[in-house]
């Protein structure tokens, strides 16, 4: 459990899948070439130290965002919204990390490193252009395309076809979730509600927890047996459309490849 | 308690090579263990507890946060294999959203899957016949909270983006108060799942 603003996840998932459904040059190329050259991006992202490098790379995303019709707002809102998850051990980096002391709070007591900043803000931008690389790659590729492309890149069979009837009955459950929370509401049940006790609260969340794990369970009963009347067994595979892949695609990830071998070029170079 | 991209820094690597690991003795026992009706079974459980982590829950002190599910998973289908791939997939599709870095993803999994399934699992069985059937899964749950926790302060120490000591403590104290909402509400999850259903637990096979 955590802090979480995941009521929001599921709205943002929708949204983005909303997005998919547009058309643009980013959203015509195969899965594949889109979920490795971001993962690419990302894994670049992580590995470099350079803080202008990783402006740049969040540039190029920025204009790829741009030119893929997809709302910048809400890819913007999308990114400052999952900042938190991992920002908030950036920003206490000028204040653990050892080093130069460039600034004391008067009052507090706490001392600013140098170091500390600077590592600070590398992290928050490693951070940031991860998320603007994952915003971007499921505002223009659908769930079902990603766990396509992953399954045509490896992944093993049992593997993605539960994957692929996991996110089948993603939103179903979501809009269940609601319907028993919609009952709740209509009873005048509030799990924000302070005047009444916490362990009360407590227990009619855990009956909604287990009236979920039912009827997942029993829908996953009924939808195995519904499977099995047409045909499935245990050596059956998910259909996978065979996509060939286009000239569009190999200029996509050429470019990408070449931008990363770009960047960490210019990193070595001492004119900046 | 979902790490993100950057925040492991070279390390991230190493929880991939041991989470594919695991992965492949968790599909190993599904194949051995399990009949085919339960792919759809799993698959489906997953899209359950993705929503049940969607649901945002009070906590003391004016927080909030959400259930986890690795230790009602485990226990109810009595395997922690089943917690780790149950985990698995909704953690991926979780990264896909940015809950969750892409490059963290087989550190996510390493702690919420496979050590909050494995301590959870582990501790109901141990405590089991010793504090009774439910203290047990209460223990369990609270400790794979716990424990998950403070191995994301540990991956944060040894990746050097934040102090062993501060991380133990806040993400100790923040979990351990936590850990006691997963707890109660598994306890009382199971125990509505025992009297609806009890054919689905472990010990109420044949029962019904």
């Amino acid at each position: 459990m955590e802090v979480g603003i995941n009521m929001g996840i599921m709205e943002s998932i929708k949204i983005a899948e909303q997005e998919t459904t547009k058309e643009s040059f980013l959203h015509s190329l195969d899965g594949r070439i889109k979920l490795i050259s971001l993962i690419l991006i990302i894994i670049y992202a992580v590995y470099t130290t350079d803080i202008l490098i990783l402006v740049i790379a969040e540039l190029y995303l920025l204009a790829l965002i741009f030119i893929s019709n997809i709302s910048f707002s809400f890819a913007l809102k999308r990114i400052l919204l999952l900042l938190p998850f991992g920002g908030f051990i950036a920003i206490f980096q000028p204040f653990i990390r050892p080093g130069d002391v460039i600034y004391v709070f008067p009052i507090l007591g706490l001392d600013i490193t140098y170091q500390g900043l600077m590592f600070g803000i590398l992290l928050m931008s490693r951070l940031v252009v991860s998320l603007t690389a994952i915003v971007l790659l499921s505002s223009v590729t659908s769930l079902t395309d990603i766990i396509g492309s992953m399954r045509k890149l490896g992944m093993p069979r049992e593997f993605a076809m539960m994957l692929s009837l996991m996110i089948r009955y993603l939103f179903m459950f979501y809009d269940e979730l609601e319907k028993i929370r919609n009952a709740q509401k209509s009873r005048n049940f509030d799990i924000w509600n302070k005047k009444t006790a916490y362990q009360w609260r407590l227990k009619q969340i855990a009956y909604t927890i287990a009236m979920m794990f039912l009827r997942s369970y029993e829908r996953g009963e009924t939808i195995y047996y519904s499977m099995l009347s047409r045909g499935y067994s245990d050596h059956s595979n998910i259909y996978n459309q065979n996509q060939k892949l286009r000239s569009g695609d190999f200029i996509f990830i050429g470019f990408t490849i070449s931008f990363i071998l770009t960047l960490e070029l210019i990193s070595y170079t001492p004119l900046i | 308690m979902h790490i993100g991209d950057g925040l492991l820094s070279w390390t991230w690597p190493i929880y991939y090579i041991i989470t594919i690991i695991a992965l492949y003795f968790a599909l190993k026992w599904a194949r051995e263990n399990l009949d085919e009706k339960h792919i759809p079974l799993l698959a489906v459980m997953a899209a359950g507890i993705f929503a049940i982590q969607a649901m945002n829950i009070p906590i003391p002190w004016g927080t909030s946060g959400h259930m986890m599910g690795a230790a009602l998973v485990a226990i109810v289908f009595g395997s922690p294999w089943a917690a780790v791939i149950v985990l698995s997939m909704v953690l991926l599709v979780q990264s896909f959203f940015g809950d969750g870095g892409i490059t963290a993803l087989g550190a996510n999994i390493f702690n919420m899957g496979i050590i909050a399934g494995f301590t959870g699992y582990g501790l109901f069985e141990a405590l089991k016949k010793p504090i009774g059937r439910f203290p047990a899964i209460f223990v369990a749950a609270w400790a794979s909270i716990f424990v998950a926790a403070l191995a994301v302060a540990i991956e944060l120490a040894i990746a050097g983006t934040f102090p062993l000591d501060l991380g133990l403590f806040y993400m100790g104290l923040y979990h351990a108060v936590i850990g006691l909402a997963e707890g109660a509400i598994t306890v009382v999850a199971i125990l509505a799942i025992q009297n609806v259903r009890p054919d689905l637990l472990p010990w109420g096979k044949g029962g019904s």
